[in-house]
C-alpha cells in the first residue's frame, strides 16, 4: 500500500515535497512578503535603487490625494462586482446544475455548451462580447432598438458599462461553478431520495433537507471560488474597457498601477496589500457561514 | 473546530496568491551579454521598438542595408505591442541592460521645474539619473539633425540624450474636399466660420465630425488646438506655469471656454454614438464619405488612403479663436525618438547604427514611410500630403497640451494623461456644464497638490 514504506525510502516523498516547497516559498511567499515590505517604503523600478522607510505614507497617499475619490469608487466597484457576481453566478449556476442532473437527452451537449466560454479565454470572450455589442452595428443594440426602440453604448457608457462587464463575468464563468454543482449533485447517494420518497416528501422538500445540505460543501468552493476570483478579476476588464468609463476595481488598479504607473513600487504594493485584506475579510467571513451549513453523512 | 481553523488557513493561503500579483521584480537581473564577444563572430545590435506596420517594415530595410555595409554586426529588432505593453517590455529590458537602441513616444517631455514641486518625475528623467541613457552630445551625426528639434526633444541639462525622428500634427480635422466642393464649403479660419460651416453641412443632412470616443484620446485631438490658441491668452505655457503657481486655474474663464467649444462640438456635430466607435474604424467611417471630417492626428493619412485610395482629402487646423492668423498653425508633437542605452551589450555598435541612420538617405527611407514631418533639414518626402496640408500650417508649430503640461503625481482621473478628458461631459459623462467638470478638476489638482 505505501510504496515508500520501509528504511531510508520513507524519506522519499518528504524531499520530493521539499521541491514544491521550496518553490513556493521562493516565487509565491518570498514576493508576498517583499510586496508587504516594499508598501512600506519608497523604493523605485530602477537597479541599484535605494529604499528608505516612509512608514504609512503610501497608505496615506492612496486615500488622501487626487485621486482618492477614484480609489473609493474602485473598491466600491469591487465590491459590488462581488456580491452580483457571486449571487447570480452560483444562483443560475445551481439551477442550470439541477437541470442538468434530470438525465435528459443530451445532456453531455449542454454541459459542453455551457463550460464552453470558460475555455474560451478573456481575449476571445471580450472580442465576442465586443462585437455583440458594438454600439453602430452590434446584433444586441439593433436587438435593443426593435424590441424598445432603444439603443445603448455598451462598454462605453458610464452607467451601463460596469453592468455590462459583470453580465459578461457571470456569462463566462457560470459553466465553471455548473460544473462543481452537477459533481457535487451526482455524488448524492440515491437511496436517501428514495427513503425521502417513501417518507412522502415534495420535490421542493428533497431538495431542501436532501439535496442542499448534502451540496453545501459544493457551495463552500464555488463560494470562495467566485469571492476570490470577482475580486481578484482585472482582465475582462483590460480587454473591454480598459478601465475606462467607471468600470476601474481594486485588482485593475494594482495592474494599472503596478506596470502603467509610474517606477514607485511603494503605491502599488500598499494596494495590493489593501485588496489582500478586504479579500480575506470576505473571504474568512464566507467560508464560516458556508462551513456551518455542511453536513456528514 | 479544526476543520474550522484549517476552512480559514486554506482560505488565507488562496488569497495570499493575490498579494504576490502586485510585486514586480525590483532588483535588475543584471547579467551582461557580453560574454559571447568572440572574435569572428558577429556582434549584436538590439533594437526595442513597437509595432507600426509601416514604420517596421523601412526599419527592415534600412537594418539590411546596415547589415550589408557592416558584415560585423547582426541587428536583432524586437517590437511589441504598442502603449503599456511596450512601456512595460521598455523598462524591463533597459533595467535588465538588454537593449542598445530603444525607441520612445513623444521625444522627452518636460520634466519638473523648480516651480513644479512634487511633479512626477518621467521615466526618461530617471533613466538617465540612473545612468541607463547615454550621451550623445559629442557624436557627429547629431549635427546632422535641425538644432532646434533636437533642443525641444532631446536635450535635457545641456546634453543630448535621444534622437527625435519626426513630428506630427494632432489638431488638425481631415477633411472630404469633396464633399465640400459640392456643397461649395470652403476651410473655415475662425470659430463662427467654423461653426457655420457645421451647420451648413447638418442642414445638408451630413454629418459634419467623426471621432473615435471609444479610446478616449482622439477626443484630445481637437481640445489641443483649443488649448494651445485659448489658454492663456495663446500662450499655453503661461497658463500652465500659472496652475502650478495658483495664477491660473482649470477653472478659469479660459479653461471653461475650452470646455465648452468642445463640449458644443460633441452636443452638435459629432458623429451620433461616437463614444462606441473605436480607434480602428474610425478611419473607415471617414473614408467612405459618412462623415464630411475627422478629428485625427496626422499620422492616419495614410490610413486612411489605404480605406480609400479615391479619396481627396485635406487637413486644417480647428480654428479656436476669431483671430485666422493665430488659428493658422498646427500644434503637435514628436513621435518615436531613439534613445541609446548606456549599459546595453552593444553600444559601439549602437552608435554606428544611429549614424548610419542619420544619413539624409536612410532617414528618408525611415520618413517616408513614418509619414512624419522630418526633423532634418533638406529632406524631401515626396509626399503631396505634407507639402500640401502640412506645411503651409507649420510655421508657428507648438507642442501639444499633453506634451508641455507636468501633472501633480496622483492627479485625479478628469486630469490624468495630461489631458481635460471632455468625455465627462453629459450626455455621455456625467457633467452638465463646461463649468461643473472644470470645478471638479480644480478640485482635484488642488487635492494633488504636494502637502
Amino acid at each position: 500500500m505505501y510504496p515508500f514504506g520501509k528504511g531510508m525510502a520513507r524519506y522519499v516523498p518528504l524531499l520530493l515535497l521539499l521541491i514544491p516547497f521550496a518553490l513556493y516559498v521562493v516565487f509565491y511567499f518570498g514576493p508576498s512578503v517583499m510586496t508587504v515590505i516594499y508598501s512600506f517604503t519608497d523604493v523605485k523600478n530602477l537597479p541599484g535603487s535605494t529604499m528608505k522607510f516612509v512608514g504609512l505614507e503610501n497608505y496615506h497617499d492612496l486615500f488622501y490625494s487626487g485621486n482618492s475619490g477614484e480609489r473609493w469608487r474602485s473598491i466600491t466597484n469591487t465590491l459590488i462586482f462581488m456580491f452580483i457576481v457571486t449571487i447570480v453566478q452560483n444562483g443560475v449556476a445551481l439551477f442550470v446544475a439541477v437541470l442538468l442532473n434530470q438525465r435528459l437527452r443530451g445532456d453531455y451537449f449542454y454541459r459542453a455548451v455551457f463550460f464552453l466560454p470558460v475555455v474560451l479565454g478573456v481575449a476571445v470572450v471580450a472580442l465576442i462580447w465586443g462585437m455583440m455589442f458594438d454600439p453602430m452595428s452590434g446584433p444586441v443594440n439593433m436587438l435593443y432598438d426593435w424590441l424598445f426602440g432603444y439603443k445603448d453604448m455598451f462598454f462605453a457608457s458610464f452607467t451601463h458599462a460596469f453592468g455590462y462587464i459583470i453580465f459578461v463575468q457571470i456569462w463566462m464563468y457560470m459553466g465553471y461553478s455548473m460544473l462543481i454543482f452537477l459533481a457535487g449533485l451526482q455524488s448524492v447517494p440515491k437511496d436517501l431520495y428514495e427513503a425521502g420518497y417513501i417518507d412522502g416528501t415534495s420535490k421542493w422538500q428533497s431538495f431542501r433537507h436532501i439535496t442542499f445540505p448534502l451540496i453545501a460543501p459544493s457551495f463552500t468552493v464555488n463560494m470562495l471560488l467566485s469571492i476570490i476570483g470577482a475580486m481578484s478579476t482585472f482582465d475582462i476588464i483590460l480587454a473591454t474597457t480598459d478601465g475606462r468609463f467607471n468600470t476601474r476595481t481594486m485588482a485593475y488598479d494594482v495592474y494599472k498601477e503596478t506596470f502603467r504607473g509610474s517606477l514607485d513600487m511603494g503605491l502599488p504594493s500598499a494596494l495590493s496589500v489593501v485588496q489582500f485584506l478586504i479579500i480575506l475579510v470576505f473571504v474568512v467571513v464566507a467560508v464560516r457561514q458556508t462551513r456551518k451549513r455542511e453536513v456528514e453523512y | 473546530m479544526v476543520k474550522k481553523i484549517s476552512a480559514i488557513v486554506l482560505a488565507g493561503a488562496l488569497t495570499l496568491s493575490l498579494a504576490a500579483c502586485g510585486s514586480g521584480n525590483k532588483e535588475a537581473t543584471g547579467t551582461n551579454g557580453d560574454a559571447s564577444k568572440a572574435s569572428g563572430q558577429k556582434q549584436v545590435i538590439k533594437i526595442l521598438h513597437w509595432k507600426q506596420e509601416n514604420i517596421n517594415k523601412a526599419m527592415k530595410e534600412i537594418n539590411e542595408a546596415f547589415e550589408a555595409k557592416y558584415p560585423e554586426y547582426k541587428i536583432e529588432y524586437t517590437t511589441t505591442g504598442p502603449d503599456d505593453e511596450y512601456k512595460q517590455a521598455q523598462r524591463a529590458r533597459l533595467t535588465a541592460n538588454d537593449v542598445d537602441i530603444l525607441a520612445d513616444l513623444s521625444g522627452m517631455r518636460l520634466s519638473p521645474q523648480e516651480w513644479t514641486p512634487g511633479a512626477k518625475v518621467p521615466d526618461w528623467e530617471q533613466w538617465i539619473n540612473s545612468g541607463l541613457i547615454a550621451d550623445l552630445s559629442d557624436q557627429a551625426f547629431v549635427s546632422k539633425w535641425n538644432a532646434n528639434d533636437i533642443e525641444k526633444a532631446g536635450t535635457y541639462k545641456g546634453k543630448v540624450y535621444a534622437i527625435p525622428t519626426g513630428k506630427v500634427a494632432m489638431s488638425g480635422l481631415f477633411y472630404n474636399k469633396e464633399i465640400f466642393e459640392e456643397h461649395g464649403l470652403e476651410v473655415p479660419k475662425t470659430w463662427s466660420e467654423f461653426i457655420q460651416l457645421n451647420e451648413t453641412l447638418k442642414s445638408k443632412g451630413i454629418t459634419p465630425i467623426g471621432v473615435a470616443g471609444k479610446d478616449v484620446w482622439p477626443l484630445k485631438l481637437p481640445v489641443f488646438a483649443l488649448q494651445a490658441k485659448i489658454l492663456g491668452g495663446g500662450n499655453q505655457q503661461k497658463w500652465i506655469e500659472g496652475v502650478w503657481k495658483g495664477e491660473t486655474a482649470f477653472n478659469d474663464a479660459e479653461a471653461v471656454e475650452v470646455l465648452e467649444k468642445m463640449k458644443t462640438l460633441q452636443d452638435n456635430y459629432m458623429i451620433e454614438g461616437f463614444m462606441g466607435i473605436d480607434y480602428a474604424s474610425a478611419p473607415a467611417i471617414f473614408a467612405t464619405g459618412k462623415v464630411a471630417m475627422l478629428a485625427d492626428g496626422s499620422w492616419d493619412a495614410p490610413t486612411i488612403a489605404m480605406a480609400n485610395p479615391d479619396l481627396k482629402f485635406g487637413y486644417f487646423p480647428v480654428p479656436a479663436t476669431e483671430d485666422a492668423a493665430k488659428n493658422a498653425s498646427f500644434v503637435g508633437k514628436y513621435d518615436v525618438t531613439w534613445y541609446v542605452a548606456e549599459k546595453g551589450p552593444n553600444k559601439e555598435g549602437a552608435l554606428k547604427w544611429l549614424e548610419f541612420f542619420s544619413e539624409p538617405e536612410n532617414y528618408t527611407t525611415f520618413v517616408k514611410a513614418a509619414g512624419f514631418i522630418p526633423t532634418m533639414d533638406g529632406i524631401s518626402t515626396d509626399s503631396d500630403f505634407i507639402d500640401n496640408e502640412l506645411t503651409p500650417y507649420l510655421g508657428d508649430f507648438e507642442l501639444a497640451y499633453e506634451i508641455m503640461m507636468i501633472n501633480r503625481e496622483n492627479v485625479g482621473e478628469h486630469l490624468a494623461a495630461e489631458g481635460v478628458h471632455t468625455e465627462y461631459l453629459a450626455p455621455g459623462g456625467e457633467f452638465k456644464t463646461a463649468k461643473e467638470l472644470a470645478d471638479v478638476q480644480q478640485k482635484e489638482w488642488e487635492a494633488a497638490a504636494p502637502k
